[in-house]
């Protein structure tokens, strides 16, 4: 696969995308759909990590959501009780880093010896852990209703705002990339094939799912407190099961093991959602909105377990082995 | 002394709630190595259709009734035509029961409104006797009954009788069994059923007990039922049984003597638990 990703068609198409969304704001200057564009890289980063552990080493977690909901509630908790300043965002954003991975490690290390399934329903019970917390601790959470809070001058502009995320959606996605095709990368994706052959290779296969939990935990915090920053508020949903199952139509549907899915999944699930709650002004069955997503998604696994991208990437292969052959038939051909 | 004997019934009729639920989760598991996380959402179609046929008949049998039949017919329907084709691929059965999780879950709220229902408790299990200074509430005492009635039941068909002998036969050899001449794939598909019945019936009996029933409620038990089977060990029905009376007790004497640590003591139960034997009490190492 890795020669395919890295031809230079696709490499040129990543550029020329990543050019136009650059340009994207001088272009069109309308507001919701920077607002949109931006949510989207948001929810891309998100989708990313959480392909990270799906897509590239097999594991199933739930409680993804823990980790979005700690980099929100510590971008919001530092801007709200310090001062609203670029230095404490910053701070913030490394505070939510640093104990994002502490919890990822403490969390692999304690459920990832089991089994797949038992790693899933640990993290949902996790995550589940997090969401009491953050709604019984009122003194900094304000419980259930949340709080506003401000944010630096400079972020208050939605263009910069948009070319934050889109840098850090590139920044992810280069490092990510990089990451999934180092050694390390190369053994998780060992592990996701067949666990018991990479153990017998002699890999400590616990030890590398820990450093998958950790990478894609740490990215999650990323993407929450670049989320809270576009909404100026936070509250518990952050840390919701739904916010996890966005992360999984995501890469479901754009396709596991592949970066490039999580993006164009988040993009799909975003627009998605943002015509269809639209839509809910023309009939009310639109405002269940998740019914349709639900019945897609279960199509999706049964009937296109690789998504979108790794559907056409199967064709593509499949059409170019065929002129492959094709070419062999009629020089066999010429020769005969 | 009295307060104890309280907190214990308490303790008692809440586990065997979160029992019928685990139950269903880990013989479908234990059996047919499915992983359902669907689950939850049958115990609250269960719930629902339950507790509304209850409330317009104002009988509380026949909401019992619709809703075991509830549960029987979504497992049918589940086991038919969603965890069919994923048979033996564990992360696809996580996958896809979690979407029809979702799709369960929403539908409720076409079907009966978002808003929640209310149930009262049937007036001949509403009331309470007094014993000395302990109260013992009826309805409480009905749910532990019932609990262990179905407890022994599933016991019973499974260790004693031609039908649990088959089932037990095709967890251990499945072309073993079809060899026979028996149709383990039908056979299979009765256990979903009966395992989705059983959460159904957990449902329709928290109804009155908790007084509402939101559609939310699917995932929250659905997450306690998963902290039961992981403690009692994957696939032990008397594991789940054991773990389930645990869970209830504890939540409810830390609800009384420590409140700030209620919440947190399922998962640190199933923390310790899995630290010390991470294949559960009960759970056989494989």
């Amino acid at each position: 696969m890795k020669i395919e990703t890295q031809s230079r068609r696709v490499l040129f198409i990543y550029g020329a995308v990543a050019v136009f969304l650059l340009c994207f704001p001088f272009i069109n200057d309308s507001r919701s759909l920077l607002i949109l564009f931006t949510q989207i890289f948001i929810f891309a980063v998100f989708a990313m990590s959480y392909d990270i552990l799906l897509g590239y080493t097999g594991i199933v977690s739930f409680g993804h959501a823990m980790f979005f909901g700690i980099g929100a509630y510590s971008t919001g908790v530092f801007l709200k009780q310090f001062d609203h300043t670029m230095v404490v965002l910053i701070l913030s954003v490394l505070f939510g880093i640093v104990f994002a991975g502490i919890v990822s490690y403490f969390v692999g290390l304690l459920s990832l010896r089991l089994k797949s399934h038992f790693y899933a329903m640990l993290t949902l019970a996790f995550a589940g852990l997090f969401l009491v917390a953050a709604e019984k601790w009122r003194t900094i959470t304000y419980g259930n209703d949340g709080f506003t809070f401000r944010i630096p001058e400079l972020l208050k502009d939605r263009m910069v705002l948009y070319f934050i995320t889109l840098a850090v959606m590139i920044l992810v996605f280069i490092g990510l990339r990089r990451f999934t095709e180092s050694p390390v990368g190369r053994v998780l994706q060992a592990i996701r094939e067949n666990e018991a052959r990479t153990e017998s290779l002699g890999y400590q296969v616990i030890h590398y799912k820990i450093i998958a939990s950790i990478v894609a935990g740490v990215i999650a915090s990323i993407s929450g407190s670049m989320y809270v920053l576009t909404l100026r508020f936070v509250n518990t949903s952050v840390f919701k099961m739904d916010v996890t199952l966005d992360a999984l139509l995501m890469t479901i549907i754009g396709g596991v093991g592949t970066l490039v899915g999580a993006i164009i999944g988040a993009g799909l699930i975003e627009f998605a959602h943002h015509w269809l709650t639209d839509l809910a002004k023309v009939h009310w069955i639109f405002e269940r909105w998740i019914i349709f997503f639900g019945i897609l998604y279960i199509l999706v696994v049964m009937f296109f377990p690789a998504g979108i991208v790794g559907t056409t990437r199967g064709w593509m292969i499949k059409y170019k082995a065929k002129k492959i052959e094709k070419k062999q038939k009629k020089k066999h051909e010429i020769a005969g | 002394m009295d307060a104890l004997i309280t907190l214990s019934i308490n303790g008692l009729a809440t586990g065997m709630l979160i029992f019928l639920l685990a139950a269903g989760l880990t013989l479908i598991f234990g059996l047919m190595d499915v992983l359902n996380f669907a689950h939850g959402g049958l115990f609250a179609w269960g719930a629902y259709a339950g507790v509304w046929f209850y409330m317009t008949t104002e009988s509380f049998l026949v909401g019992i009734l619709c809703a075991i039949i509830t549960g029987l017919a979504l497992g049918f329907l589940t086991e038919r035509f969603i965890i069919k084709p994923v048979y033996g691929n564990h992360i696809q059965q996580i996958l896809i029961t979690l979407g029809l999780m979702l799709v369960l879950s929403e539908m409720l709220k076409v079907v009966w409104g978002p808003n929640q229902l209310s149930a009262q408790t049937p007036s001949y299990l509403s009331g309470s006797w007094e014993i000395g200074n302990v109260i013992l509430i009826k309805y409480r005492l009905f749910i532990i009954i019932v609990g262990f009635l179905v407890f022994f039941l599933v016991h019973y068909i499974l260790k004693n009788t031609k039908i649990g002998l088959i089932v037990r036969a095709g967890v251990m050899n499945k072309e073993m069994v079809q060899a026979l001449g028996i149709n383990i794939k039908k056979v299979f598909m009765y256990v979903f059923m009966v395992g989705s019945a059983m959460a159904a019936l957990g449902g329709v009996l928290l109804g009155p007990y908790s007084g509402v029933i939101y559609a939310e409620m699917g995932l929250e038990f659905a997450i306690l039922a998963f902290i039961v089977v992981v403690i009692g060990g994957m696939g032990s029905i008397k594991g789940s049984l054991f773990a389930a009376i645990l869970v209830g007790l504890s939540g409810s004497f830390m609800a009384y003597y420590v409140p700030a640590l209620s919440l947190a003591v399922n998962m640190l139960l199933m923390a310790i638990v899995l630290i010390f034997r991470p294949q559960g009490l009960f759970g056989v190492k494989g």
